[in-house]
Formats: C-alpha cells, structure tokens, sequence
C-alpha cells in the first residue's frame, strides 16, 4: 500500500515543531508583516531582508529541514522570476543608469524593484514551508480555528469550517486511492491517461472525474448519516477531545512575538541609519 | 414476567418518493436483549428499515417506537442517544483522522467531560482489540478494523440497541469472521444489549434469537429461526440463501432419496453409512 | 497464447522508506483455454499479479510474457520485446502500444460498477471497444452482443448507468470488458454482495465464455464457486505462489489447508466424512450438492 505523506509535513522533534502551532501561525503572520515593510534606503532593505534570511535559514536548520526544497521550490518559478525582471526593467525608467544592451536601457530602479519581489518570495516561500513542514495539518486546522474563534461573535461558523477542513484532509488519503483505481479500471479499458490527442485526454479525464463526483456525493450523504446518528449536531455543544494548554511557554512565546514585531515596525517607522553606523565601524 | 419491547415498528410505510411504496405496512417488535437477524433480497427494504428505525427517513403511516416511547420530530435526537448503527462502508464512517479520534467524535458529540474521555477511548478500543492501533490513520487500515472501530465508538456511548446493516458484506471472510465473533462476545458481555443485525449470511440468521424475512417492502415471515426456516422453499422463491443441510434435503428429496434426509452431519452418516 | 511470469517480483514504491515487496519471485505458467482460480488473504499480492496480467503494472524483477509479448524492466527503462518479430527488436515507448495487453486480457476490478460513467448503457460499453479503434457501428454491435450475455435485454442499452441497481449496474461494467473480445477474462470477486441467484447466473456466464475457447481468471474467497467450476487453482500467500493445483488435489490437503487458512467448501467436508465411514462416493465427482446427491443416488441404486 502506498503511504502518501500528507501535504508537506515532514516528522521530527525540534522545539520547532514542538511548538504549539497557533503561536506558530502568529508569529508567521508578523514575518510576513516584517518582509513586507521597507526599512529605509535600498541597502537597509536588503540588510534587514537579509537579516530576516539569516533568522529564517537558522530556523529551517533547527527544524532538520531541507534547505533543497526550498531552493526547489523557487526555481519552479524562475520563468515568471525572468518575466518580471523584464517588465520592471522595460517599464520603469527611472534611477540612475545601469547597463544598456542593444540599445535596451536597463535602470537600477527596475532591478531593484524586482529583486525585492524575488527576495520577499523567497522569505514567504521559506516562511510558509516552515509552517507546514513542522505542522501536522490537523495542528494548523485546529490552530486556525482558535485564531478565528472572535469572529464566533460576528456569527461566522467558524467550527462549521473546521469540521468541514478535517474531514477534508481526513478524505484525501481516501479519495487518491479511489482515484488510482478508477485510473486502472478505465486504463484496463484502453484509456490512456498520458498519451493521446486532446479529444482523447479529455475523454479520459471525465472517465475519472465523473465516477469520483458520484462516488464523492454518495460518500457525503452515508458519511451525514454516520455523523448525525453519533450525535452531530453542528450548532449543538460539544467537548473537544484534542485540547491545547495555555502554559507560561506560549505566554513568553506570544510575547516574543509581540516584541519581535515591535521591533520591526520601529525600524519601518525610524528608519535607523545603520548603514552609516556600520560604515563608520570600518 | 413482560419482557421490555426495545424496538417496535406498528403499520410502518415509506416510500423515497410519491409514486414509489418501498415499505408497505410493516410491523414486528423486538424484544429487550434480542439478537434480530433482519434479512431478504437486495433491493427488499432491509437496510430502509434501519434508517426509519435511527429516525434518519421519516416514514408515511406509522409508528416508530423506542422502549415505548414512539419517536417524533421532538424526541428523535434523544431516542437516537440509546441507539447505535454500523453502516456497511467502512470508509463512509469513519470520521476521525485517527482511530482515538473516531472513537471520540461521538463522545464529543455528547459532550462527555474532556478528562473522561482518555479513559473510555482506551477502554473500548481494546473491547474491539484495536487498543495498539489508537494512532493509526484509516488508510492504514483493513476494512475489518475500521469496522471494530466504528463498533467501538458506538459502545463508548452505552447505546441500548445496536443496528448493524450489513457492516460485514463488504468484508473478506477473515474480516467477517472477526465481526461476528466480536459481536457475539459483545452480547454475552451486555445481555440487556439488544441487536438488529441486517445480513446475507444465512448461518448468522440460523444462529440468532429471530428472524424477520422481507421481500419487495413487505414482511413475509416473523419468528425463530427454526419457524422461519422451515419453509426453505418459499425463501428460495424469494431469492434467499438457504442452509446447508435444508439444500441437501431438497435435493435428497427430488431424487427421491428422501428417507436419508437429515439436519445435521451426524444423523446424515448414519442414516447413509448404516 | 498463453501468459508466463519468470521469477516476476514487484515493489511498490521502490526506492522510498515506503518500500513493499508485494510479489517475491514468482513463475507461472497460464495456458490457453484455462478456468483458473487464483486465492489467498487479503495482503498475499493476488491483486498486483492480477495487474502484470494485463500490462497494467510492469514487474521489478522478471519477465512476463503476454501473449507474443515479452515485457520487463532492464536497468531501470522498460522493455518489450515481441516475439513474432526478429529477435531482440526492442521497441521505443511511443511505437509499442500497451494497450494491446489490455486488449488481449481484459481485467475487471472489484465492484466495478464505480466505473461506469456515460449517459447511457451503449455508450459506456461502447467506451472501451471505440478506445481500440472500433467504429460507432462496431461498437454497437459488440455492445448489443455483450449486453445480453451479461443477462440483460436490449433495452437496458437507452437508460443511464445511474438509474441501475447495484447487480445491474455490475453486469453493464462486466459488459463493458467483455466487448472488447478479450483471450482472457480476469475478474476480482466478480459475485461479491450478490444474491444467491444472482451469483450462479454470473458463474454461468463465466462457464460459458471458458466454454467458447477463453482462458477465464478469478480472483475469489468462495471455495465453493472453486470446487464447482473451476480446473486449476493458484495460491498466493505473502506475495509467494504456494500452489498451483486442483481444487480436488487442493481440498483434500490438510496440512497445507491448515497452514493457508483455507477452509474447504462443506460439501466437501460432508463428502470426506460419508467416504470416511464407508460411503462409496467417488471424491472427484463432488462439485456441489446436487452431485453430492447424485453420488449417493448411483451409489444406493446399485
């Protein structure tokens, strides 16, 4: 039987993944907050953008990550990356003159702009597999549904969506495999799922989606019907067997992040010109 | 001494839409305790029945009574806390990403303290005999097991009556085999429990405490194993297995050979290897 | 042509902590005009080797031959080697279609009604003929011929697949398989969850497709559908082939039954205790119970 490991959770035993995930998912939230404000000039950005690598990079090597991944991950997107090089550097003609080719101008400005985009994206890229990576998925449902819980207040379901999110991930397991054999039931009919025409392709693909869809609407309803004869009851009280503690941990983690954030936004606002403190240093 | 009725259906018929009858005035009660082996042809109505009975369908004419007490829109979510079903799905289930997680859904669902759950959880998982697999996920498992897992979470609610609608035919005989004998063990365990056990299998019906036959949404035959049975031609007119030793005397007697017609290997020896 | 597997062995997903022998060295040899039952638990690997029979999965180790087809996998790239031709000609992946395999040996899984998906009976038995190239008309009369050797009347062929009962729907996804005119039929518990009648009219159907010349496969728990109809049984345990017998030779082997967990059918075992205490039945003329009772007939009338 295969063994599909679930999205991209990768097990392990660093204080990372230890780590109670809804503090994982604020203190995601203020990288991204601290990746996207600027900082000053343009070398105090990518010093403070560099800065953010270093933390992030340290953090990956704590959790036994794979740095490879990452780097992975980015060079699926060097097209677009070359895209974008292109456009800023055609569209925008301001700053000072970096090179010409051909008699094609290419300004500092437009390489600047870009080179913040592909940074940030890595940050982001390096953030986001952090958090999946050293999350089990029903970690992460359960600590976004604490985080949402507020807007209970506003009379949004947010229970409703956290049900709804683990019994989906609790499906997929189940769902490739139904896949994978109806794949080999129409292939045993002569459908060819990687080769043909497109007529064909298409004809393949619906062999497989409509039997899925009408699998999957069959299993909803027999699944309704287990849930409501256990007891169900969407709006109903219920207790929750998987509880997560408050301890003085989170506490000084939480506030780590508060102060973390702080930090970052006193550097956006003063803008500190360490440019010149580390060049008077020399 | 009146034994307690646990489940009664009175003049029961439904149909799934208006031009369709699929169960036509059915009636029989069940007695506190009982092992009910509910059986007939696919497409008869059996596994309908369970879905009237947990209140799931609401029926067109007819009563639907729990320990007495007949069930309406007001009292379905409480009568149904005293009942227990296993669907046949063994996927379609199971809701939990983990086995300690399914077993806990229909806890949660009754809000059952959260301290107290560790230790019931444990409990009826080594009932079923899946204690070492509590962490495991679905699809690491046979169909079997999340069959005891389902069997577990719905004992961990102390039901009164347990619905099994056809929870081992999508089994492989090993798989079968393990169900039935749990369910057995279970019964012994709790006698009050009473047991509504759609099924195919024959031997389980010649095995239980009664039997009721359907056919086509009606119910043709009422009564112990032994009085149901005891027609073995009209079960085949309606499309039923029939025992093994009722087949052979069938058969005996179409050769005419009845003299050697016999209910059990013994008396078949001896009547033929005099 | 038969099918042959030499020392074929298959891992799923090799390579990866995941890694699972699911057959280990078997060799088997398939003749034409077989009826075959092919047996063991849950986990023993009867479905991979199933797949190997018609192309769908390509062994590790090994080599299977179907029909004049030679196929394996050689340093990691496949090979397929067709032995009518000259020899050693290797075809490149796009020239050689495996789809012929599937054509030769026609396999249908487990509740196959899951796999039905057109608008109508006739298109969706249509579906697999037309994949190989027949024409609207070809198709239609293979599905017309299919449809009522499953059992059911013409006029099944204008309704939707989704409107079907479960045993109906089972016969049309059966049908869909055996229009393609396939050498040989391999089925996976083709009567799980049908109904006693239902069962036998299904094992007729397969009786009679082995009667007209083709090789017939099933993959089964039911002991009695292996003593009644079936001439050769395989048995699979662990990813091993422990047996290739007859159901007679099978059923009368204690040891090697009680070491498989395999449980005979009880006519069998009702037979085995009358020829015990004397009865002169004879053993290989047992296939079920009316036999049975047309043994102890000859026997007492003589």
């Amino acid at each position: 039987m295969n063994n599909i490991a679930l999205g991209r959770y990768v097990p392990g035993n660093s204080f990372i993944h230890k780590m109670d995930s809804r503090i994982k998912i604020i203190a995601m939230i203020i990288f991204f907050v601290a990746v996207f404000l600027t900082y000053g000039s343009v070398a105090q950005n990518f010093i403070i953008y560099g800065l953010l690598f270093v933390i992030l990079f340290s953090f990956i090597k704590i959790a036994h990550l794979s740095f490879l991944s990452v780097l992975k991950s980015l060079k699926a997107l060097w097209v677009m990356m070359l895209f974008l090089l292109l456009i800023n550097t055609f569209v925008i003609k301001t700053g000072t003159l970096a090179f010409v080719i051909n008699g094609y101008e290419v300004y500092w400005d437009g390489i600047v702009r870009t080179g913040y985009i592909i940074v940030r994206l890595m940050l982001m890229i390096m953030l986001t597999t952090l958090l999946t990576s050293t999350s089990k998925p029903l970690d992460l449902t359960f600590g976004l549904e604490w985080l949402l819980s507020p807007l209970k207040l506003l009379k949004v379901p947010v229970h409703i969506f956290a049900m709804t999110i683990s019994l989906a991930l609790r499906f997929i397991p189940t769902l490739m495999e139904e896949a994978n054999k109806i794949m080999r039931a129409q292939s045993s009919r002569g459908v060819d799922f990687k080769e043909g025409k497109l007529k064909d392709k298409f004809k393949a693909i619906i062999s497989l989606i409509i039997p899925l869809f009408v699998s999957s609407f069959l299993r909803s309803g027999e699944l309704a019907d287990a849930m409501e004869t256990r007891g169900y009851d969407p709006n109903g009280k219920r207790t929750k067997y998987r509880r997560k503690y408050w301890k003085s941990k989170e506490t000084l983690q939480t506030v780590g992040c508060a102060l973390l954030l702080a930090c970052f936004i006193l550097l956006s606002v003063y803008k500190p010109d360490f440019v010149s403190l580390i060049q008077g240093w020399f | 001494m009146e034994e307690n009725i646990s489940v009664e259906l009175e003049n029961i018929s439904f149909g799934y839409s208006k031009e369709v009858t699929n169960i036509d005035n059915i009636s029989f009660k069940v007695k506190e305790g009982e092992y009910l082996t509910l059986i007939g042809h696919n497409g008869s109505g059996k596994s309908t029945i369970a879905r009237l009975i947990t209140g799931l369908l609401l029926q067109r004419k007819g009563n639907i009574k729990i320990f007495g007490e007949t069930m309406t829109d007001d009292n379905v979510l409480k009568l149904r806390k005293d009942i227990g079903i296993i669907f046949q799905n063994p996927d379609n289930q199971f809701i939990g990403s983990t086995v300690r997680d399914d077993i806990a859904f229909g806890l949660e669902n009754d809000c059952v303290p959260e301290d107290e759950m560790e230790g019931i959880i444990q409990e009826y998982a080594a009932r079923v005999g899946m204690d070492e697999y509590l962490d495991k996920e679905p699809s690491n498992l046979s169909g079997g097991q999340k069959q005891r897992v389902a069997i577990a979470g719905a004992l961990a609610r102390h039901p009164k009556i347990l619905i099994m609608d056809e929870s081992t035919s999508m089994l492989d005989p090993k798989g079968k085999r393990g169900i039935l004998n749990l369910i057995h063990k279970i019964k012994e365990n709790d006698p009050l429990l009473t047991i509504i056990s759609i099924t195919h299998d024959i031997q389980e019906a010649y095995n239980s405490d009664h039997v009721v036959v359907i056919s086509k949404g009606r119910k043709i035959l009422d009564g112990t194993p032994d009085e149901v049975f005891a027609d073995s031609k009209k079960m085949i007119d309606m499309k039923l297995d029939i025992p093994f030793f009722k087949k052979l005397n069938i058969e005996l007697e179409k050769s005419d050979l009845s003299k050697y017609k016999s209910n059990s290997l013994e008396s078949l020896v001896k009547k033929l290897c005099r | 042509m038969p099918i042959k597997l030499k020392d074929v062995s298959y891992t799923y997903s090799q390579k990866t902590p995941f890694a699972f022998e699911a057959l280990k060295h078997v060799s088997l040899d398939i003749k034409d005009h077989s009826f075959l039952a092919l047996i063991g638990e849950t986990g023993s690997g009867k479905s991979t080797l199933v797949q190997h029979l018609n192309g769908l999965l390509l062994p590790t180790s090994g080599e299977v031959q179907i029909s004049n087809y030679m196929l394996s996998i050689e340093n990691g790239k496949r090979k397929y080697v067709d032995l009518n031709k000259s020899q050693n000609k290797k075809y490149r992946k796009k020239q050689f279609d495996i789809r012929n395999l599937r054509k030769y040996a026609g396999l249908v899984f487990q509740f196959p009604e899951y796999q039905l998906f057109e608008e109508t009976v006739l298109k969706d038995i249509c579906f697999g003929p037309k994949n190989f190239g027949a024409t609207d008309q070809e198709a239609e009369m293979m599905a017309k011929e299919a449809i009522q050797l499953v059992g059911l009347d013409e006029s099944y062929l204008s309704r939707s697949p989704f409107e079907l009962s479960g045993g109906e729907k089972r016969r049309v996804a059966i049908a869909g398989i055996i229009a393609l005119n396939p050498s040989v039929l391999i089925l996976d518990e083709p009567t799980a969850g049908l109904d006693p009648q239902g069962e036998r009219e299904m094992m007729e159907l397969f009786k009679k497709i082995y009667d007209a010349g083709k090789t017939v496969i099933l993959v089964t728990h039911n002991m009695d559908i292996v003593l009644k109809y079936v001439k050769e049984v395989i048995v699979m345990k662990k990813g091993e082939m422990l047996a290739h017998t007859t159901p007679l030779k099978l059923f009368q082997d204690e040891k090697f039954l009680i070491n498989t967990a395999i449980e005979p059918p009880f006519v069998f075992k009702v037979a085995r205790e009358l020829i015990d205490n004397g009865l002169d039945i004879e053993l290989d003329k047992i296939k079920d119970i009316s036999s049975l009772v047309k043994e102890i007939e000859r026997v007492k009338h003589e």
